[in-house]
């Protein structure tokens, strides 16, 4: 194989990922038909493709040709702006997940993630962050106030879950004593009874709590809630734009997904098998990827969605002490050298 | 190439920070400040601070600057000229606070002028480390910084406070339910807008 | 006026992890159970004798239809869906249509046709479905509209059974 200078191993490198993370927000949308439909008792979608499969890009095209309409009396600017905007974030966030260890690729040794930064944990919580603003900017810009609400709605409750979320990563930061994902996942290859979600399995609650309020799926997806709010912030979206929102969406469902596999089941880690090879860390990296994905379905078609002040009541006045017992108790089970 | 970058970040940074204070509507104001924000995470990852551009981005662009959009949308200022034609309010408090504030400002920047912040060998240290690990931040800010550190969340909790006293003037919404339907009651255009005015204006907030 | 007595939640049920793990062990099991959905081009529903659907000519057993254009379904007919011209042939029954065209976007399927007609010609077949890209090609002529007997037998059998009723002798009148 010829060997490649090194800026274009990291294009390939980037250009397979990001790949990747499209086709499986794009497969997000069709398993998330499919799983409804099987725990309904239904198929599905089948139709286009073997299994339905081609689905998600008949609904491609279609929304490419849709036409798009901005609302009289809307800002045209931000109103254009904010799809992006939220699908943007967890687009970048997904650089720095280590999906597998060193690998050999066309001549030069690299890492199997977009790159790797000795604040990769923080660099994901702060771009993820900024996620909220299309939904706030875009409910906002809209003129109409189901948008209105619904992006008020999802600002309260992203402030208010993302203290949870991260108190929860610190517990799992300071057991690693590092902010690097990639030392976060080693750290925990060795045995499964080093794996955080053994070690932590409170944050591991909290995390996947969190998690779901972060992204706004149910049961916190406040700032939908069709029966209230017709379509939440997204209501006089059409087209392209509104697939934006929902391709940010799956996209944030898929590098939260990553994140809890690299925080506390040791990323691509097997069990009894220490030096495994790069292909098989990697698949066993997109499984448990996979189960949180299928987490989310499962938990979206099964629970109803919550009352508005039960979710503040639970986000300031459960998780967020709880969160905050186990960063001090993780902290003092460190310091009297049990964990 | 990265000086280049810098005047131009800082440049933009300088820019949006005048986009704050001279934006008419509130919202264009809020996101200058988050232009301003993200420019200076921007410079700070220039200058090799990893950390600090992370904590930047995750504390002022992805929860602060939220609350502020948050209230500005709750608040619906569409129009802020009313403030600035109220004669008496531009003559009253307001003056005195402005002449206040210039002081107290003048005087800082005077005592920083006055005295040059030691060029101590941890200070070096640090700075050639890096603050990639965590540990020279927490060390610093836990043991020579604990004072100022401790000074300023007092100040923040003081602020608190202050904003809580001033909007329990009448009686406020209790409770999430009651602030749901406060903020239902506002955002319905076509119901009674003015019911809604004068509920947060009882909650000293208009 | 009913008073409901709210439940007090046990301790389990404050927690709310026992109870989600509850449900997502329903909706586990669910995605196991038998499918209820119909694939419906597939597997068409079943029909039954009693099934008005769309009315199509008999063709008997010579090959010919049983038509002989006497003008009663035209007639017949509330929504003015069919027109018929009529001719000639030289076999032993010497009237057929020259044109029968039922429009399908008329046509309500009330099955008045089937009931005018004195020679058994028309009947409601037990098809249903109805699409097309033009108004035009969904007006049927002859031979869009002809069967052989077998298929509509169900149908002729049910409506001389239903006729029967009417033909038999009482002793009240």
């Amino acid at each position: 194989m010829p060997e490649l200078p090194l800026w274009l191993v990291w294009v390939i490198k980037a250009a397979v990922i990001y790949g990747a993370l499209l086709s499986v927000a794009g497969l997000m949308s069709l398993a998330e038909r499919k799983v409804s439909a099987w725990m309904q008792y239904r198929i599905g979608p089948n139709r286009v493709g073997p299994f339905g499969l081609l689905q998600p890009l008949a609904d491609g095209v279609k929304f490419m040709f849709k036409e798009e309409l901005v609302p009289a009396g809307a800002n045209p600017f931000l109103f254009r702006i904010a799809p992006a905007l939220a699908a943007l974030p967890a687009m970048l966030a997904v650089a720095v997940i280590p999906f597998a260890g060193e690998i050999e690729l066309f001549g030069q040794r690299t890492t199997l993630s977009v790159t790797d930064l000795p604040i990769s944990s923080l660099y994901v919580l702060a771009v993820g962050g900024l996620g909220i603003y299309g939904i706030i900017l875009g409910g906002w810009s809209s003129n109409s106030k189901y948008s209105l609400l619904g992006s008020l709605r999802a600002s309260a409750q992203m402030v208010s879950y993302e203290l949870s979320l991260i108190l929860s990563i610190l517990a799992v930061v300071a057991l690693s004593g590092s902010l690097d994902l990639r030392v976060i996942a080693d750290a925990q290859q060795a045995d499964a009874a080093l794996w955080n979600i053994a070690r932590a399995p409170l944050a591991f609650l909290l995390f996947v709590v969190c998690m779901f309020a972060e992204t706004n799926r149910h049961p916190f997806d406040f700032a939908e809630s069709e029966p209230e709010l017709v379509g939440g912030f997204h209501t006089e979206y059409s087209a392209m734009r509104f697939a934006l929102f929902f391709l940010g969406e799956y996209c944030a469902m898929t590098v939260m997904s990553c994140l809890a596999t690299v925080l506390f089941l040791a990323g691509g880690a097997i069990p009894f098998w220490p030096d495994a090879p790069w292909w098989a860390e990697l698949a066993s990296f997109l499984v448990k990827m996979s189960a949180f994905l299928f987490l989310y379905l499962w938990v979206r078609w099964t629970l109803p969605r919550f009352r508005f002040d039960q979710l503040m009541r639970l986000g300031w006045k459960v998780l967020l002490p709880l969160a905050l017992f186990n960063l001090f108790a993780t902290a003092a089970l460190m310091a009297a050298g049990v964990l | 190439m990265a000086e280049t970058l810098f005047y131009a970040l800082a440049l933009a940074a300088v820019g949006f920070a005048v986009g704050v204070i001279s934006a008419r509507s509130p919202m264009l104001s809020v996101l200058s400040l988050l232009g301003a924000f993200v420019c200076l995470a921007l410079v700070y990852l220039l200058a090799g601070f990893q950390f600090l551009a992370g904590a930047q981005v995750l504390v002022y662009a992805g929860a602060i600057m939220v609350l502020f959009l948050f209230v500005v949308m709750l608040l619906n200022l569409a129009d802020l000229s009313k403030v600035a034609e109220h004669p008496t309010r531009v003559l009253g408090v307001h003056r005195v606070a402005l002449a206040g504030g210039s002081a107290a400002l003048l005087g800082v920047l005077a005592l920083l002028a006055s005295r040059r912040i030691p060029d101590t060998a941890a200070d070096t240290a640090m700075l050639a480390r890096g603050f990639d690990e965590l540990e020279p931040i927490a060390v610093a800010l836990f043991s020579r910084y604990l004072l100022p550190f401790e000074a300023a969340s007092l100040l923040l909790l003081a602020t608190m406070v202050a904003v809580l006293v001033l909007a329990k003037r009448a009686r406020a919404p209790q409770g999430p339910r009651e602030q749901a339907q406060a903020v239902d009651a506002h955002g319905d255009a076509r119901g009674d807008a003015s019911d809604a005015a004068r509920e947060l204006e009882g909650a000293g907030l208009r | 006026m009913v008073i409901v007595k709210r439940r007090e939640l046990t301790l389990a049920e404050r927690l709310y992890l026992p109870e989600i793990g509850r449900a997502l062990a329903l909706s586990l099991r669910a995605m196991f159970r038998k499918r209820v959905t119909r694939q419906y081009p597939e597997e068409p529903l079943p029909t039954n004798e009693v099934t008005r659907g769309q009315p199509r000519l008999v063709v008997k057993d010579d090959g010919n239809i049983a038509c002989v254009s006497c003008g009663m379904c035209e007639v017949a007919c509330p929504a003015y869906a069919i027109t018929i011209d009529g001719g000639e042939t030289d076999r032993a029954i010497e009237r057929e249509p020259k044109r029968f065209d039922i429009d399908m976007l008329r046509c309500i399927l009330c099955g008045f046709c089937e009931e005018a007609c004195p020679k058994d010609a028309i009947y409601m077949s037990d098809e249903l479905e109805l699409a097309d890209f033009s108004r035009q090609a969904l007006v049927y002529d002859i031979e869009k509209l002809k069967r052989p007997r077998s298929a509509l037998q169900k149908r002729i059998d049910y409506v001389n059974k239903l006729n029967d009723r009417w033909r038999k002798p009482s002793s009240t009148r």
